[in-house]
C-alpha cells in the first residue's frame, strides 16, 4: 500500500531537451490512477522515474512520505509492467515469475505458492514450462503481469501494457486490469495514450502535455468539463468540436457568432463570458451534444450541409459542414442517413456547450 | 594476378622491341642478394634479358619452391639452393644438370673452392650448381680485448698463457670463462664469453657443429655409419650446455643468430661462434657498437661448411637465359665486384685478390676459414635431419635430457634417417 | 488447378530450388571436400615430396607410423593445453574487456580500432615483433620490469615459462577477436530485460549472470568455437618465436605436422597426422557443440 508523491519532478536531457516539467501529482494509497496523453509528452519518463530507471532532473518523489529519489529500484518496492513485456527470453514462465521472488530470498514453498495464485488468476497455469517466444502477443502480456503480481509490491506501474495488443484483447485485458485493482487493492499508475483505457479504467486520470502536467481528476469530470481545448479536444472520439468563434451581445444577452450562425447563450454562462464580449473564443460541442431531433433541453437548431455518412452500426458519425465552411462532427443515432450535400437540421444541446480562450485555450465560465 | 601483370608486360614488351626474355629468380633476402640486385642492370643493359628477383625470406622458401619444383613447368627460372636441400633436390630430379652447358661454353668451374664444390656444386660426380656465396661459420671476437695490456696481463697471471687469438679449443675455453664478467656487481652476469644461438632447429644444429668439429668428432663416417654418440660428440654437447648455463646471456637457448648477434652487436660479448658474413654486421657502426673492435678467426678444429648455389630448376621455362645469367654474376669480374661489396665469395682467387684485399683486409682470413671447414651431412633428408637432432640438441641445451641420452637419441634419428635413404643399412 | 498440376509443380520448383543451390554446393564441395578426401586419400599412401604420385598403397602405415612417433602424443599435450589456456584466458580478457566497453558510449570507433589493431599484423610479424621485445637480455619487456625491481625472465629460454610467453603472445594477437565478437553479441542485446530485472531487484553481478550470460550463450558458443579451432591452427608464432623449443615445450601439433610435410617431406604420413587431428577437433566441436546446446 502505498502513496506516491511527485513534486516538481523534471527530466531534462543535457542543456535543450525538457521531457519532464515540474510535474506535480499525488498518486492516493489504493488509487487506480491513470497518466494519459500523446506520445512524447513524457509519461512514460515520469513512471520510469518514479520506478528509479531514469534519474530525476530535479523534484522529489516520496513513497508514504519518505524521499526515493537516490533509492535503488529494487528498494522501491514497486513493480513496472513493460510495454513490450521485457520477459526473460531464456527463462521458463514460472522462471520469468519466480526470479524476482528468488532474488529477493523468499522461500521456494512460497514462491510456488504465490506462483500458482498468480498463474490462476491470470489462467496461465498451462504455460508455465514454456519459454516466451513460444507464447502468443497476449500470453506474454499476462506473463508480463504476473510477473509483477507475484511480487505483491506496494504498487504497480503499467507502461503502456495493452498498446501491442489488438482490440478484443485490449478490451479483456483492460477488464481483467480493473478487476486485478479491485482484488488487490493496491495503488496503480497506469501509463496509456489511449483515451479509453484511462476513461474506463482510471479512478482519476492526469492528462499531460509536453512535459507538463494539463489536468488532474476522474474521468467523467476530466471529459465533462476540460480546462482546456488540449484535453477537450483529446479525450473522447471522435473528439469535441472547436470552432472559431466570437461573444456578441444582442438585445441584452450574450450570443455565440459563429458568422453566420448564431447560438444563444444561457444566462448562468453570462456572467463568466461577459468580460469577453465581442472577443474571440474558441467554442466547444461535443459530436455526442448534437442531436438530430429536439431534445427536451435547451437546444438551437443548426443547419448543415452533410459531408459525409460513417454508419459504425450502434451509431453513426455525421460529418457535416456549417454554413461558415467550418466542418463538424456529430454523433446520432443508428437509425440516421442522409445523401451526401442534402441540407440537415441539428439540435445543439446549450447545457453542454464549453467556451475557451481563443488564445490560452484555457476553458471560460466552466460551471 | 602478379603473373598476369607480368605476362601483359611481357606480351607489350613482344609488341614494342625485341626485349622479350625475361627470367625470374627466387632469392633470399640476404645481402649476397642486395649485391647482385645491385649490379643487375649491367646484366640486363648486356643480354636484353629482363630479370625479376623475387627475393624473399628463408622460412618461406622451402614451402615456396616445392610446388614450382614439382611441376612440369615452374614459374621460376632459376633458383639458388641452401646446401641443407641439394640431397633432396638432386634426389627428386628436381634440378638441371649443368655439365653440358659448362663444357659448351668453356666456363671454368676449377677456380671455386673445392670445399663449396663438394657442398653445392657437384653431386656424385655431376655438376647440379655453381656455388654462389658462402656461409661457413668461424669465431667472431673482440680484437680490442685480446689486444688490451691490462686483460693480456690478467689472463697471463691466471692460465700462464698469452691472451691471443685463439688456436686450440682449450685456449679459446679459457678465454670464454675469462671474460665472463660481473661488470656492475649486481651478482648477475653483464659481460659474456661466448653467445649461444640455441634456438631448437636450425639455429641450434649449425653452431653446434662447430663445437662438434672442435673436439675431433664428425657426423659419421666415410661409410655414413653415424657417429652421434661418440665420446667427442658428448664432450662437444656438454661444453655447449656448459655455455648456456655459465658463459651466455639468459634467453640463450631461445636465440637464432639474429638475437645473438645483437648481444655481441652491443658489446655485451667477447665472442660468438657464427656464420661468417654477419662479420660485415659488426663492422657497420649502422648496426654494431663494436665495429673496429672485432676479428674474425677460424673455430679451432674447424667450423662448418655452409654455402648457397646457383641452379636451373628443371621446371625452368627458360633455361638458356637462366644459364646466361648464372655466367655473368660467376664472371670474374661480377664475382669481383660482388666481394668488393661485401659478398661472401666462393672462388679462389677472390679471396687474395689484392683491390678485394684493399678494400677488405679480413677477406684472406675468411678464405682460410673456408679451407679448414667440415661439412654437414648432406643427403636426401638432411633438413629432417637438422630438425631432428636440433630438437634433441635443445633438449640437452635446456637440461631437460642428461646430455649422453640427448646424443643416444640423436645418434637413432639420424641412423633412421640414413637407414631411410639407403646410406647405410639398417 | 488439379491435385496432380500441383503436384507437378512443387516437383519443379524443387528441381528449380536444386538447380539454383547446386553451383554453390559444387563449389563448396571443391572448396572444402576436395582437400579433405585429397588429404584422407593420401594418407593411405607412401606419398612423398620426392615422389609426388599415389602409386605405393601402404593401408594404415602412415598412420602407423605417426603413433610410433615418439614425440607426437606430447605435441597433442602441448597443443591442448595451449588451445584450453589460451581460448580460456582469452575469453575471460574479451569478455571483461567487451562489457567495459559495451558500458563506454564516447570514443567507441576510437576503441574499436585500437582493438582492431593487433588483429591486422600479420602473424610472422607479431613473432618478430615480440621475440624482439622479450629478448632476455636487451628487450624491453625485461628493462621495463627491471625498473619496477622484477628480476629479468628467460621468456623464450625458460622451459616453465616459454609456453606460457607463447600463450600470452596468442593473447595478444588474438584477444581482440574474441572481445569484438563479444561485443557486437552484447550490443544486439534486447534492453528490456535489464530494466526488468532492475525492478527486480537484481544487482549488476545478478544481471550480468542471469541475464547477461544466458542471452550470451549463442554468440559465446560461436566465439569459444572459432578461437578453438583458429587456437588448434595456431603455427606462425611457434614458428617463428620457439620452433617448437625450448625443448619440446611449445611444439603444437601444427608445427609438428609441418614438419613431417616439408622437413620430413613426407606428405602421406603429414596427412594421416592431419586426419588424425581433424578427427580430434570435430569430436571436440561436436561435443562443445551439442554440450552447448543442451545447456539451452
Amino acid at each position: 500500500m502505498a502513496r506516491i508523491t511527485l513534486q516538481g519532478i523534471t527530466k531534462t536531457y543535457g542543456q535543450e531537451v525538457v521531457a519532464v516539467d515540474a510535474v506535480d501529482l499525488e498518486i492516493r494509497d489504493g488509487e487506480f490512477m491513470v497518466l494519459l496523453g500523446p506520445s512524447g509528452c513524457g509519461k512514460s519518463t515520469t513512471l520510469r522515474m518514479i520506478a528509479g530507471l531514469e534519474e530525476i532532473s530535479a523534484g522529489e518523489i516520496r513513497i508514504d512520505g519518505r524521499v526515493v529519489n537516490e533509492v535503488d529500484p529494487a528498494d522501491r518496492d514497486l513493480a513496472v509492467v513493460f510495454q513490450n513485456y521485457a520477459l526473460y527470453p531464456h527463462m521458463t514462465v514460472s522462471g520469468n515469475l519466480s526470479f524476482g521472488l528468488r532474488l529477493r530470498g523468499v522461500d521456494a514453498s512460497e514462491i510456488e505458492r504465490r506462483i500458482n495464485v498468480t498463474a490462476t488468476m491470470l489462467g496461465i497455469e498451462g504455460l508455465l514450462g514454456r519459454r516466451p517466444r513460444e507464447l502468443s502477443g497476449g500470453q506474454q502480456q499476462r506473463v508480463a503481469l504476473g510477473r509483477a503480481l507475484v511480487r505483491e509490491p506496494v504498487a504497480f506501474l503499467f507502461d503502456e501494457p495493452l498498446s501491442n495488443l489488438d482490440a478484443k484483447l485490449r478490451s479483456a485485458m483492460r477488464t481483467e486490469l480493473i478487476k486485478i485493482h479491485r482484488d488487490l487493492g493496491r495503488t496503480i499508475l497506469h501509463v496509456t495514450h489511449d483515451q479509453v483505457e484511462a476513461m474506463t479504467m482510471g479512478e482519476r486520470i492526469c492528462i499531460m502535455r509536453d512535459g507538463r502536467v494539463v489536468q488532474t481528476g476522474p474521468p467523467l469530470e476530466v471529459y465533462r468539463r476540460p480546462v482546456d481545448t488540449f484535453v477537450a479536444g483529446f479525450l473522447a472520439s471522435p473528439p469535441m468540436n472547436l470552432l472559431n468563434a466570437r461573444i456578441a451581445g444582442e438585445s441584452g444577452a450574450l450570443v455565440v457568432d459563429l458568422s453566420p450562425v448564431r447560438l444563444p447563450v444561457l444566462s448562468d454562462r453570462e456572467e463568466a463570458l461577459a468580460p469577453g464580449r465581442d472577443s474571440a473564443i474558441t467554442f466547444g460541442i461535443r459530436p455526442e451534444d448534437l442531436h438530430a431531433e429536439p431534445v427536451p433541453r435547451n437546444a438551437a437548431p443548426l443547419d448543415v450541409e452533410v459531408v459525409a455518412v460513417e454508419a459504425l452500426g450502434p451509431e453513426v458519425v455525421l460529418i457535416a459542414a456549417l454554413p461558415g465552411g467550418e466542418e463538424i462532427s456529430a454523433r446520432l443515432g443508428r437509425d440516421f442517413s442522409a445523401p451526401p450535400g442534402s441540407g440537415v437540421r441539428l439540435y445543439a444541446d446549450l447545457e453542454r456547450v464549453h467556451f475557451f480562450d481563443a488564445g490560452s485555450g484555457r476553458a471560460l465560465g466552466e460551471k | 594476378m602478379r603473373r598476369i601483370l607480368m605476362t601483359i608486360a611481357v606480351l607489350a614488351l613482344c609488341a614494342g622491341a625485341a626485349r622479350a626474355e625475361t627470367i625470374r629468380i627466387l632469392m633470399e633476402t640476404v645481402p649476397d642478394t642486395r649485391y647482385i640486385q645491385e649490379l643487375l642492370p649491367q646484366f640486363e643493359e648486356q643480354s636484353g634479358i629482363d630479370v625479376e628477383i623475387e627475393a624473399i625470406s628463408y622460412i618461406d622458401m622451402h614451402s615456396k619452391l616445392v610446388p614450382q619444383l614439382i611441376s612440369p613447368q615452374g614459374s621460376y627460372d632459376l633458383i639458388v639452393v641452401d646446401f641443407y636441400w641439394v640431397g633432396e633436390f638432386t634426389k627428386a630430379g628436381w634440378l638441371m644438370p649443368l655439365d653440358d652447358l659448362v663444357a659448351r661454353d668453356g666456363v671454368d668451374v676449377g677456380v671455386y673452392v673445392p670445399k663449396l664444390m663438394d657442398l653445392v656444386g657437384r653431386v656424385n660426380g655431376v655438376l647440379y650448381m655453381l656455388p654462389f656465396y658462402n656461409y661457413s661459420m668461424a669465431v667472431i671476437y673482440r680484437q680490442d680485448l685480446l689486444d688490451d695490456p691490462a686483460e693480456q696481463a690478467a689472463f697471463k697471471e691466471m692460465h700462464g698463457m698469452d691472451l691471443k687469438v685463439p688456436e686450440t679449443w682449450d685456449e679459446y675455453w679459457k678465454q670464454v670463462e675469462f671474460f665472463t664478467r660481473d661488470n656492475d656487481g649486481d651478482g648477475e652476469r653483464d659481460f659474456f664469453g661466448t653467445v649461444i644461438q640455441g634456438q631448437r632447429g636450425d639455429c641450434i644444429s649449425m653452431q653446434w657443429a662447430n663445437y662438434l668439429y672442435s673436439q675431433g668428432g664428425r657426423y659419421h663416417d666415410e661409410n655414413w655409419n653415424p657417429l652421434l654418440d661418440s665420446d667427442e660428440a658428448i664432450r662437444a654437447m656438454q661444453y655447449y650446455r656448459e655455455a648456456v648455463e655459465n658463459y651466455s646471456p639468459a634467453g640463450s637457448e631461445s636465440y637464432c643468430f639474429d638475437e645473438a648477434f645483437n648481444v655481441m652487436a652491443q658489446g655485451k660479448a667477447y665472442s660468438f661462434v657464427t656464420f661468417n658474413i654477419l662479420y660485415a654486421g659488426f663492422e657497420d657502426p649502422e648496426s654494431s657498437t663494436v665495429a673496429g673492435k672485432v676479428g674474425i678467426a677460424p673455430n679451432p678444429g674447424g667450423g662448418l661448411n655452409g654455402g648457397w648455389g646457383w641452379a636451373i630448376p628443371n621446371s625452368s621455362p627458360n633455361k638458356e637465359a637462366a644459364w646466361s645469367f648464372i655466367k655473368w654474376a660467376e664472371s670474374p669480374e661480377v664475382a669481383k665486384e660482388r666481394a668488393m661489396l661485401g659478398g661472401a665469395p666462393t672462388q679462389a682467387p677472390i679471396f687474395t685478390d689484392p683491390d678485394v684485399v684493399a678494400a677488405r683486409p679480413y677477406y684472406p682470413i675468411l678464405g682460410e676459414i673456408l679451407a679448414g671447414t667440415q661439412d654437414f651431412p648432406v643427403f636426401t633428408y638432411t633438413t629432417e635431419f637438422v630438425e631432428e637432432v636440433g630438437r634433441e640438441l635443445n633438449l640437452a641445451a635446456t637440461g631437460q635430457k642428461p646430455v649422453p641420452e640427448a646424443m643416444a637419441a640423436a645418434q637413432e634419428e639420424l641412423r633412421k634417417l640414413l637407414v631411410k635413404d639407403g646410406k647405410i643399412s639398417e | 488447378m488439379t491435385g496432380a498440376d500441383a503436384h507437378t509443380l512443387a516437383r519443379r520448383d524443387r528441381r528449380f530450388g536444386y538447380l539454383l543451390t547446386a553451383p554453390g554446393l559444387a563449389a563448396l564441395m571443391l572448396v572444402i571436400t576436395f582437400p579433405l578426401l585429397f588429404a584422407l586419400f593420401t594418407s593411405f599412401y607412401d606419398y612423398t615430396l620426392l615422389n609426388p604420385r599415389h602409386d605405393d598403397f601402404i593401408g594404415g602405415e602412415n598412420y602407423l607410423e605417426a603413433w610410433e612417433e615418439e614425440y607426437l602424443a606430447g605435441s597433442f599435450w602441448v597443443t591442448l593445453k595451449f588451445v584450453l589456456a589460451s581460448v580460456v584466458i582469452e575469453f575471460v580478457i574479451g569478455f571483461s574487456v567487451a562489457l567495459a566497453l559495451h558500458a563506454v558510449n564516447r570514443f567507441k570507433t576510437v576503441y574499436y580500432l585500437i582493438l582492431l589493431a593487433p588483429l591486422l599484423i600479420n602473424p610472422v610479424v607479431v613473432g618478430l615483433l615480440w621475440r624482439m621485445l622479450l629478448h632476455a637480455e636487451l628487450g624491453i619487456a625485461n628493462y621495463v620490469i627491471g625498473l619496477f625491481g622484477i628480476s629479468r625472465v628467460n621468456w623464450l629460454g625458460d622451459i616453465g615459462v616459454a609456453f606460457w610467453t607463447v600463450v600470452l603472445v596468442d593473447i595478444w594477437h588474438q584477444v581482440s577477436f574474441m572481445a569484438i565478437l563479444l561485443l557486437a553479441g552484447l550490443a544486439a542485446l534486447p534492453r528490456e530485460p535489464y530494466e526488468a530485472a532492475r525492478m527486480d531487484g537484481a544487482s549488476a553481478f545478478r544481471c550480468f549472470l542471469h541475464i547477461t550470460l544466458p542471452l550470451m550463450r549463442p554468440v559465446i558458443m560461436v566465439a569459444l568455437l572459432l578461437r578453438l579451432i583458429f587456437a588448434i591452427k595456431t603455427f606462425d608464432i611457434i614458428f617463428i618465436m620457439t620452433k617448437g623449443g625450448p625443448g619440446t615445450s611449445t611444439d603444437l601439433v601444427s608445427y609438428f605436422i609441418y614438419r613431417a610435410a616439408f622437413f620430413g617431406l613426407d606428405i602421406g604420413r603429414a596427412s594421416a597426422m592431419s586426419v588424425g587431428l581433424l578427427v580430434i577437433v570435430l569430436a571436440l566441436t561436436t561435443y562443445l557443440f551439442r554440450y552447448m546446446r543442451s545447456l539451452r
